[in-house]
């Protein structure tokens, strides 16, 4: 497909899903359920208020940390699992035991540990992050050509440069793919993570949006900014795949 | 430039500036702050008239010699509980019976003062046929919680309509999303403290069907309540702060001047509401929640205990000395209204 048409359908398909979004509140009749102006008016009206940014950037700041700490935590602990088949043993149930809880669930206990701080919804984003990168990590290793390890060996490294130079660099693309999920995963649960009482953030938006009595707009407003950004995240983690350490392990179609 | 040297300059640049950000718009480290909430103490509240007196207090007292307290606004019960529980709030509102609830299953609480009375109503879909409290027969009703006192006066209003509690279906739900439920007709009725029940009525698809005070006058659900630590090592402050609540309160009180005032600074600074919401439900009719006579008396909360006994949420083993401290009320509620009045240009 050419330039243009990369951009063009995308696009058309937006607008008429964007007329259908209108057409659809004007037949129902709904006063409560806003169209696509007033939730453009609604977002226009947060920008003029400084209230757009400030969220933003509050949401950023939970994501990264906490995204930030599960990828620091997680892809290490992954290749130590996917190494040691030991590790993998015992840690592997509790890990697929703590893997499907919500984070919403945890909310309780994160109010009781970190009181009303922005340490808790990270740590709510963390929770939601690490696991599917320590998975991840583990199945690149998992996955791995026996061949690369043992050529290494013939070199003669040690552990940590096994780690390091051979092991790392060749589940790293699989890692990236992880890392994509996560992310994605970590920006999803901002809005459950805000819903302890911090006072700022997109999914605080939406949640006092609700205590605003007739925002729907705001409501909605916050849900598109949240998938506008998470758009934007995804876009810049694939610039990741342009790079050469990364682009051998996919196939040359795969793009 | 290679993958690893680009990925650590960008998260190494990107964790700074947004940390930065973060620290400057939203936590303003970097502009001078009076006193942190962990000095002054924060008090745990949601946006509704029961917990009106609570912004009141603080932002007269900003306007006068500065406040004594951090309001924290909460937007479920549940997480205002909880941050109760983890000490981050020294004192909060709470639900009268949840206090209770909380006291019997061994938390240092005490009620030192009451939030307000009255100020509750049920209301139905303006297009339903539901009039009086029989035709809610076999219905489904959102209360906020289990230990909402408007559970509480559903059950005594089934009493007095000759109806048991089987007749109807209860649910929880939080108040915020009851009026969007009323108007998608998924629920037949709904009930929870003001301003979500008035803001039916204003968009105009809300019928009262009645005010608490047609069916428990004087009804409490909210109550000011603090950790029995505080009432030992800071008792000075305890009694500052339940002033500072029932001085607010005489002033909301005090005429409809001062309560319009109230809607505007409240909506604005604290609730995030529209003001006409407020102005609605402290205004028609002006009776329908009240500020004063909110000394913790003992015949009122041991209706509470029996109701709660009997619908299950309590154990009965908790009892007023237990849970209500009246010490800090006698000496507040001879205090006059704060004389406060909004410059006007």
């Amino acid at each position: 497909m050419n330039r243009a048409g990369k951009i063009l359908l995308p696009l058309a398909v937006t607008v008429v899903a964007l007329v259908g979004w209108h057409v659809g509140v004007r037949l129902v009749k709904s006063d409560l359920f806003p169209t696509p102006m007033d939730v453009v008016r609604g977002i226009i009206e947060l920008a003029q208020a400084g209230l757009l940014l400030k969220y933003i950037v509050a949401s950023l700041f939970r994501v990264t940390w906490g995204f930030g700490l599960a990828v620091v935590i997680g892809i290490p602990l992954g290749l130590v699992l996917g190494w040691y088949s030991r590790f993998y043993t015992a840690l592997n149930p509790l890990i697929q035991i703590l893997r499907p809880i919500s984070p919403i669930a945890w909310i309780p206990l994160a109010i009781l540990w970190f009181g009303v701080t922005d340490a808790a919804p990270i740590f709510l984003i963390f929770l939601a992050s690490v696991f599917p990168i320590t998975v991840a990590s583990c199945a690149a290793v998992h996955n791995m050509q026996p061949v690369y390890v043992r050529a290494a060996r013939n070199f003669g490294l040690g552990t940590l440069e096994l780690f390091q130079q051979v092991i790392f660099r060749a589940c790293l693309p699989q890692i990236l793919t992880g890392l994509r999920i996560a992310l994605g995963i970590a920006w999803l649960v901002v809005v459950a993570a805000e819903m302890i009482a911090v006072n700022s953030g997109l999914g605080y938006l939406i949640i006092d949006a609700r205590n605003a009595g007739k925002r729907y707009d705001l409501v909605v407003a916050g849900m598109v900014m949240i998938g506008v950004i998470g758009l934007g995240l995804d876009c810049l983690v694939r610039q990741l795949e342009k790079f050469d350490e990364v682009r051998w392990g996919y196939a040359s179609n795969a793009r | 430039m290679t993958l690893r040297r680009t990925i650590l300059l960008f998260a190494l640049a990107w964790t700074v500036a947004i940390t930065l950000l973060h620290g400057a718009l939203n936590l303003k480290l970097f502009s001078p702050k009076p006193k942190s909430g962990a000095e002054v103490g924060r008090i745990g509240f949601l946006p509704v008239t029961c917990h009106l007196t609570c912004p009141v207090t603080d932002f007269i007292n900003k306007q006068n010699e500065g406040s004594i307290f951090e309001p924290v606004r909460f937007n479920s019960w549940p997480e205002l509980k909880e941050a109760y529980l983890s000490g981050y709030t020294k004192a909060t509102f709470i639900l009268a019976p949840m206090a209770i609830a909380l006291r019997e299953q061994g938390v240092p609480i005490k009620v030192v003062y009451l939030g307000h009375r009255d100020g509750s109503a049920v209301v139905v879909h303006k297009d339903s046929n539901i009039h009086r409290m029989q035709d809610l027969r076999g219905k489904r009703i959102a209360v906020p919680n289990r230990y909402s006192n408007q559970r509480l006066l559903f059950f005594r209003a089934l009493k007095q309509a000759g109806m048991k509690p089987e007749d109807v279906e209860l649910i929880e739900m939080p108040p915020p999303d009851m009026p969007a439920a009323l108007y998608a007709k998924s629920v037949d009725a709904i009930s929870s403290g003001e301003p979500f029940m008035g803001q039916t009525e204003l968009d105009g698809y809300g019928r009262v069907l009645w005010l608490t005070k047609d069916v428990w006058p004087n009804f409490i659900s909210c109550v000011l309540a603090v950790s029995e630590e505080a009432i030992e090592n800071d008792r000075e402050w305890v009694q500052e702060l339940v002033n500072g609540i029932a001085r607010s309160g005489k002033w909301l009180d005090h005429d409809m001047d001062n309560r319009m005032d109230a809607a505007k600074f409240v909506s604005r600074n604290y609730y995030n509401q529209n003001p006409r919401l407020l102005e609605f439900v402290l205004s028609k009719p002006p009776d329908r929640v009240k500020y004063t006579d909110l000394v913790p008396l003992k015949p009122d909360f041991e209706e509470i205990e029996q109701l709660g006994v009997e619908s299950g949420i309590l154990e009965g083993t908790a009892h007023f000395e237990d849970y209500v401290d009246p010490s800090f009320a006698a000496e507040a509620n001879r205090l006059s209204a704060y004389d406060w009045k909004e410059d006007k240009e």
